[in-house]
């Protein structure tokens, strides 16, 4: 090779090995996740801000300093507290998991219920039938531990979270049993529990000389199974004659926006659920779905509300209202219009982050306003439940008599 | 020759392409290390987008601590993957308006410091750092009010100096500051919003506040003045027996003017001195040195202890002009930090019979540190213990005879407190149980 190949060969190396220093720092860039592919280039002598000032409390701070799970938690939610938004909010993992369940209307566990005295401890009430009572669990047990886990003093929801696990898992617990307060340890395998979320029933009485049948329906939250909850007691509440409706939405503070449209749906023929206003988004319109079971537009409804039904249940009492297919009888209710939305995070943590307002099909603003019911009930529940019974009884009347 | 050359150099090109494909792959991987060096947790976003960029210095450290930077180092960084996935989520989902990065970091550090649960080290953000910074002259002016953090995270009028813009304004005890000049105090600390209401004398602060018993909050409008704190008033009580010195604060000249009244009241030949601490939210500790020694004689005044576990005595000297005559020191739960030194050390070396509330429980000490942004965290480095080794914080001062005093006590003009002093004094017992003011000896 001559001089000038040998430079040429050279160069061409450097180049060479420039570009390829070029790609494997693309195809890092490649590997990495989205939101790391813009990468921060500066002197690795400075330190993050946050760094800097934990440094300080790690160096000084004469208390225990807690651990940095929960430090960085602490500064998620230091962040969150900056929008001024009391729904936008940081969950801690067992709380999630719970909240998850709840969601899903279901969960792997014993069939317990928790319950606590007044020295903190846990007092479990075992379903009838439920894994736990088969397995001899007694009301008034209190639990002592869970795998082996000796419950602290305080304990919180990390407990519920310790007792639920996949189906099919076996969870042995201690009970401490009556006065002389006897250990006692069970090995129960975890079985499918289902949440419910709707009751219902039929009230009978007359207008005139006719017999009358309300079917009373209450839901209590909105889970991933209540529309088909909702279905089925339709279904039952018209095989057993229903002949007007009376939906109990109080004390409901809401939960899964697609569970309330189901509902909805069994007692709306067409149009509009609610509107979702995004802040970058044109809007979302929410249907009325198709449903194998629709309550005849013929049948009076009563929806009973109270300053507690809230979010999905307003959406629901809002719906039927600007559609003139129900009355609202009850208080004033909560006033929550905002859409969360819930990211699970890399270690089982979550964020909810208000990320839409709805709007009623007649275009009222939900937020912070709450529905006015059309019969103003203050008194008991009882007086409601009174009050709405005279008024499907009445409209059943002028039904009647139209006829 | 011709071919051999030929495949020489074929030779040559094969192994200098097999050493180059070495030596590429080599850099290659060299390149993904260098990607993944620069892409370490803490810089994930760009600079512009992320609130948490590395910052370009490292902080000035006011206090004479060197190990800082190194343990620094040496610690794990916080879970920044973490804490941007939630901000990613924040930015595209959000309904509102996005806060700024720098209200984001502020945020981020107020919530780190919350999770030590200490109410007492506090962030201040670089806006409020600045304004303290330029209120080290030592020229208080502003509205004559002192202020507290309430447990809800609210911040509290606790009390107003006679004759200031506050008392005259009408401003009460226990009224919550919602905003100042419109400016929200929603995430604001009881110093970030003690920065706001000050202000140059002669202008104008508008205070929104919210009080019990009204339902909706109102504003009031007061001219800053240039605050003059009485540190100290004095008078002849019982028979005109008995002297009562009243200390408001700890503040620099408060041994000097209490010394002065003192002087004037024991020229009077008194049988006993009553010292009242009550609502005195303490001051230097300097001060409470200075202080104790009017009283006490050689001796333990407090214990400090720091984080790194030192212990610091601090001792009274013998040249006090009131180390003998009979005192009750008065206290309640506004009695706070040097005020509690005092009334404990007090109480530890039975110099004093202390009647009135258990006190505040404010016994440690904060160190200023200033961060690369210009705010301010301030850290709770020590705590304070009495001679007898009772800790302060947490906990307070309970005193020897607990007399409660009911809020419609002062507007009657009555001080069951002071009155429960006088008949100890007088007559050695407090005074006969009666529905208000209660009357019990402490539990200890």
């Amino acid at each position: 090779m001559t001089r000038i190949e040998k430079g040429l060969a050279v160069v061409a190396f450097v180049l060479w090995s420039a570009m390829l220093v070029a790609v494997g720092y693309a195809g890092h860039m490649l590997l990495a996740p989205a939101e790391a592919r813009t990468v921060y280039v500066q002197s690795g002598s400075a330190l993050p801000l946050l760094d800097e000032a934990w440094g300080h409390v790690r160096a000084h701070f004469i208390g225990t300093v807690p651990s940095n799970t929960l430090r960085d938690y602490g500064a998620i939610r230091g962040a969150l507290a900056t929008l001024n938004d009391p729904y936008t909010t940081f969950i801690e993992p067992q709380p999630r998991a719970i909240e998850r369940d709840h969601m899903r209307g279901q969960f792997g566990g014993i069939g317990v219920s928790f319950r606590q005295n007044e020295r903190g401890e846990f007092v479990l009430t075992p379903a009838p039938d439920g894994p736990a009572a088969k397995a001899g669990v007694r009301e008034g047990d209190v639990l002592f531990s869970v795998d082996g886990y000796v419950l602290p003093p305080a304990a919180d929801f990390e407990v519920m979270a310790r007792v639920r696990g996949p189906v099919g898992t076996p969870v042995t617990i201690e009970v401490l049993r009556g006065p002389d307060r006897q250990r006692l340890r069970f090995t129960i395998v975890r079985q499918l529990i289902e949440i419910h979320t709707v009751t219902w029933r039929t009230i009978t009485s007359t207008v005139g000389t006719h017999p009358f049948v309300v079917g009373y329906l209450k839901i209590s939250s909105f889970t991933d199974r209540t529309g088909a909850e909702v279905q089925r007691a339709v279904a039952h509440l018209m095989e057993a004659g229903a002949q007007a409706y009376m939906i109990d939405l109080r004390d409901n503070g809401g939960g899964a926006l697609s569970a309330a449209i189901e509902a909805t749906s069994a007692f709306l023929k067409d149009g509009v659920v609610a509107f979702e206003i995004r802040r970058s988004q044109p809007n979302i319109e929410h249907r009325v779905r198709s449903m194998s079971v629709r309550v005849g537009e013929d049948q009076p409804i009563a929806v009973l509300v109270n300053a507690n039904t809230a979010s999905a249940a307003e959406v629901m009492a809002a719906a039927l209202r600007d559609h003139q297919r129900a009355q609202l009888v009850g208080e004033k209710t909560f006033g929550k219009g905002s859409v969360q939305l819930i990211f699970e995070l890399s270690d089982g943590s979550a964020v909810r982050v208000t990320a839409a307002k709805w709007l009623t099909p007649a275009r009222h603003a939900l937020d912070g306003a709450g529905l006015v019911p059309d019969v103003e009930v203050k008194g008991s529940p009882a007086e409601q439940e009174a009050r709405a019974m005279e008024i499907l009884r009445s409209a059943a009347a002028k039904h009647m008599s139209m006829r | 020759m011709q071919t051999s050359s030929v495949k020489n150099q074929t030779k040559q090109i094969i192994a200098l392409g097999i050493l180059g494909a070495f030596i590429g792959a080599l850099v290659f991987i060299l390149g993904i290390a260098i990607g993944v060096a620069f892409a370490r947790p803490g810089g994930l976003l760009d600079a512009g987008a992320s609130p948490f960029a590395v910052s370009p210095s490292i902080a000035a450290n006011p206090v004479a601590i060197n190990d800082t930077a190194a343990e620094q180092g040496r610690q794990p960084s916080l879970n920044y993957a973490l804490i941007n996935d939630v901000l990613r989520r924040l930015r595209t989902q959000w309904y509102g308006e996005m806060p700024s990065s720098a209200q984001l970091t502020d945020g981020a550090i107020k919530g780190m410091v919350a999770a030590l649960g200490d109410e007492f080290t506090q962030y201040i953000e670089p806006r409020f750092a600045k304004l303290l910074n330029e209120d080290i002259s030592g020229v208080f002016e502003g509205i004559g009010a002192t202020l507290r953090q309430t447990p809800a995270g609210g911040v509290q009028i606790v009390r107003t100096f006679p004759g200031s813009p506050a008392e005259r304004g009408g401003i009460l005890p226990g009224d919550i500051i919602e905003a100042v000049n419109g400016v929200s105090t929603q995430g604001l600390n009881s110093i970030e919003v003690a920065a706001l209401v000050r202000g140059p004398r002669g202008s104008e602060v508008t205070l929104t506040l919210r009080r019990a018993g009204r339902t909706r909050p109102f504003d009031v409008t007061l001219v800053r003045e240039r605050i003059e704190i009485p540190l100290v008033s004095s008078k002849m009580v019982g028979d005109g027996s008995i002297a009562y010195v009243s200390l408001f604060d700890f503040s620099q000249p408060a041994s000097r003017q209490l010394e002065k009244h003192l002087k004037e009241l024991l020229d009077k030949r008194p049988s006993a001195l009553i010292l009242d601490l009550r609502d005195n939210p303490g001051g230097l500790l300097s001060q409470a040195q200075e202080v104790g020694d009017i009283f006490l004689k050689q001796g333990v005044l407090v214990i400090e202890r720091d984080y790194r576990g030192n212990k610091k005595v601090t001792r009274t000297t013998d040249r006090g002009i009131a180390q003998d005559i009979p005192m009750v020191v008065l206290v309640n739960g506004g009695s706070a930090s040097a005020a509690e030194i005092v009334a404990g050390a007090m109480q530890d070396r039975g110099r004093a019979v202390l009647i009135g509330e258990r006190t505040f429980g404010k016994g440690s000490v904060q160190s200023p540190q200033t961060l690369s942004n210009g705010g301010q965290l301030r850290i709770t480095i020590e705590r304070w213990y009495t001679p007898n080794d009772r800790a302060i914080h947490g906990t307070g001062i309970t005193p020897d005879y607990i007399v409660n005093s009911a809020p419609e006590d002062l507007k009657e003009g009555k001080d069951p407190q002071l009155e429960a002093a006088i008949a100890f004094l007088t007559t050695g017992k407090t005074p006969p149980p009666t529905p208000i003011p209660t009357v019990e000896p402490a539990r200890r």
